[in-house]
């Protein structure tokens, strides 16, 4: 089986703790946290702190250039954002684009316009504008049409693992030859609907979230978007492209056990880490950091150390969960959480799993207090969504 | 590089037509109506009373639509689950969002939001036929079923998957159907019905017999210029030499315009949205459609929308579109062809 070379030449950031990668770069340093009390969603629900991102829908338009009346939804004003660093970083030009693909996963999409208007759809065109915006597609064909004409858009939605997802699709878009560039990751912003949901499964901290802590009560909600430039080795080196890092497996499995719950041998967890090192032909002890999912609820962060403890046995790497600084940015998690471990990879330090202080029975002890001088070949960013849709990226120094 | 050859080997559908066969090639329903709920089949054929009740109509329908697929090709295990869905489960996230919206946010309760993310429908049938392989779903309005079985293409090309349960499913409620007319997708004067589909396959990999028809070919294409669009199609159509041309023509003038290019050429055109109508999943019917129609070599006459009955159905090239924006081409054969 043919097995191109795969390396990331771009990235593109924003969520609770920075507006792109260097501003990303400095809180993950710092171990600052984005998380803090609400202050852009419009909702009741004030005791639950947040991660969002620190700009209004009409700052955001002021940076990527989009009037201020167009019909265009948070969700898509971060993904442009992030996409506009990426395509920098990456040095694509709008005319490099017919030739480049775009995968961007999202799950909530419009929903945040859907639930302010949702009443006037039903009643009268008031704000029809923004029914057409609400789906998942439309959501990343205006993220795709603010950069230029991408040659293909895909947009994987598979709920909080949606951008990881969108990751491997690319990757086999070009492991199979069909693109050399695919440019792909995700974009979620907060809402009330799924802040509102995530209230009524009992899953919401009213305190800062505490992953793999014996104490932790559950996730806060974050959002941002991220993409990652994923080009076949041969056309970086085309293009005197300077890659990141490769990305050298994945693994994609399903835990197929409940719709909001993971397994307690977390099965799907522990698949889609296990073929991302096979694909890599790595072994366990190669892997010096896991950017776990940790979204900080009892049922999550045990699953998760129970599948590392499956692969890893006694010898688990250093393991943080950064969503205890950007809280659980859903959809767009899995590329946000990349970044961080292609920015820990190039700068090589491990980022801390902030608030964490009690050890969970039989649990880990994540990485506590910023390390830095670390050098790290090969990092794994693990990814979990609803229903089980598991997945897990693997990424080593060049 | 996709030197396996890969085949679709059954497909079910639940739609305006029939469920769960495929009359609608001799006897088709017909209605006037502008919107049209789905046929629903006898669930307790295949549910249990209690999962009849629980779960919502495009759930229901997704769930008994890949079961029947299953039995019918005998895989009990899917190596993959790929499913598109333009809207998910909008009975779900329509309830939720309802009381959200009328009763404020102190006394939700789970169970619709719980159901209510796309990937409900895909995980369903993992959790049902406890599938822990590939499982991804695709949102991309008129043509997610197109990205869930491209992905699916790839999946055979770059992974050792014998098969994949493919499919799309899109219910449309009456609220949805008002929002959806009232930006002119559906429901407009002459335009063929709003419906609601669920189509489920399987696609197998190097099958010696009994399948449908093999998937020789898959392009898509998004936001082409008008001479980009005609090169990619008259490019495949040159290369193909199909019998007829499977479109998504819906009586619409704003959606027939990307059809243009295929109507000026000397080809027969299947309007497959008579039988079925018009949703996000609506595609995924004109792929069913199109592999039906090569298994039994024959074209029903109602479909044929212009030039002559072709004499052998052995090559048809279906093209689908989204907003004239995504469009899609894919090559289906007759096997051993």
């Amino acid at each position: 089986m043919n097995h191109t070379p795969i390396v990331i030449t771009g990235a593109g950031i924003v969520s609770a703790i920075g507006n792109d990668c260097s501003q990303t770069l400095r809180s993950l340093l710092d171990s600052k946290s984005g998380i803090a009390p609400l202050r852009y969603l419009a909702t009741d629900h004030h005791e639950f702190p947040v991660g969002e991102v620190k700009l209004s829908n009409d700052e955001m338009a002021d940076i990527v250039n989009v009037p201020k009346q167009a019909p265009v939804t948070r969700t898509s004003l971060m993904g442009m954002m992030a996409l506009d660093e990426a395509l920098r970083d990456a040095a694509l030009s709008p005319s490099d684009l017919r030739n480049v693909s775009f995968v961007s996963g999202t799950t909530v999409g419009g929903m945040d316009k859907s639930e302010q208007y949702y009443l006037d759809f039903l009643d009268s065109d008031n704000h029809k504008e923004y029914i057409a915006t609400h789906d998942c597609g439309a959501c990343s064909q205006m993220i795709a049409d603010h950069a230029g004409r991408f040659a293909r858009v895909f947009t994987p939605s598979t709920a909080c693992s949606s951008a990881a997802n969108a990751i491997i699709l690319g990757a086999n878009l070009i492991r199979s030859g069909r693109a050399d560039i695919v440019v792909a990751g995700g974009a979620e912003c907060i809402t009330k609907y799924h802040l509102n949901g995530f209230n009524s499964l009992m899953i919401l901290d009213e305190k800062p979230c505490r992953p793999f802590d014996a104490t932790r009560a559950g996730l806060n909600l974050g959002e941002g978007a991220a993409y990652v430039v994923l080009e076949s080795e041969d056309s970086a080196r085309r293009r005197g492209a300077s890659p990141w890092c490769s990305l050298s497996g994945w693994g994609n499995a399903c835990d197929a056990f409940h719709q909001t719950a993971s397994s307690d041998n977390g099965e799907g967890a522990y698949l889609a880490m296990k073929q991302a090192l096979e694909m890599a032909a790595l072994a366990p002890c190669d892997i010096d950091y896991i950017n776990a999912h940790g979204t900080g609820t009892p049922n999550n962060d045990a699953s998760e150390t129970v599948a590392m403890k499956r692969l890893f046995g006694s010898m688990v790497p250093a393991v943080s969960s950064t969503k205890s600084m950007t809280g659980h940015t859903t959809s767009a998690s899995g590329a946000i959480e990349m970044v961080i471990c292609m920015l820990a990879l190039r700068h090589s330090f491990l980022p801390v799993n902030v608030n964490w202080a009690n050890a969970m029975p039989d649990g880990i002890i994540p990485v506590n207090e910023l390390k830095q001088n670390i050098d790290l070949s090969h990092v794994l960013c693990n990814s979990f969504g609803f229903g089980g849709n598991d997945s897990s990226l693997l990424i080593s120094k060049r | 590089m996709n030197v396996r050859k890969i085949f679709i080997t059954s497909a079910q559908q639940i739609s305006m037509q029939q469920p769960l066969c495929h009359q609608w090639m001799v006897e088709p329903l017909s209605s006037t109506e502008p919107y049209v709920r789905s046929c629903e089949p006898n669930y307790r054929e295949f549910l249990s009373p209690i999962e009849s009740r629980r779960l919502g109509k495009v759930l229901k329908r997704a769930l008994v639509t890949s079961l029947k697929v299953m039995s019918d090709s005998g895989v009990t295990n899917p190596d993959a689950i790929i499913t598109g869905t333009g809207l998910g489960c909008v009975e779900n996230t329509e309830s939720f969002l309802k009381a959200l919206c009328i009763d404020g946010e102190q006394l939700l309760k789970p169970t619709h939001f719980m159901q209510s993310t796309h990937n409900t429908i895909g995980s369903l049938i993992a959790i049902h036929t406890k599938s822990h392989g590939y499982n991804v779903t695709y949102s991309d309005k008129a043509t997610s079923f197109e990205s869930a079985l491209y992905d699916a293409l790839l999946q055979f090309a770059v992974t050792p998957i014998k098969n994949a349960l493919v499919g799309s499913h899109d219910e449309v409620t009456p609220s949805y159907f008002t929002l959806l007319k009232r930006i002119g997708y559906v429901g407009q004067p002459g335009q063929v019905a709003c419906s609601e589909a669920s189509v489920a396959m399987m696609l197998q990999a190097d099958v010696a017999t009994g399948a449908w028809c093999e998937v020789e070919k898959m392009e898509m294409l998004y936001s082409p210029q008008p001479d980009e669009l005609e090169a990619a199609l008259c490019g495949i159509v040159a290369e193909a030499q199909p019998d007829a041309i499977v479109a998504g023509i819906n009586n619409e003038p704003a959606n027939d315009c990307g059809y243009s290019k295929i109507a000026s050429l000397e080809l027969p055109i299947v309007a497959y949205k008579r039988a079925f109508g018009e949703n996000y999943s609506a595609s995924a019917l004109g792929v069913y459609a199109a592999a039906r129609m090569i298994k039994e070599n024959r074209i029903p006459q109602y479909l044929l929308a212009k030039g002559d009955m072709p004499d052998k159905v052995e090559r048809l090239l279906v093209v689908n579109h989204s907003d004239n924006k995504n469009y899609s081409f894919l090559l289906l054969k007759k096997c051993g062809l």
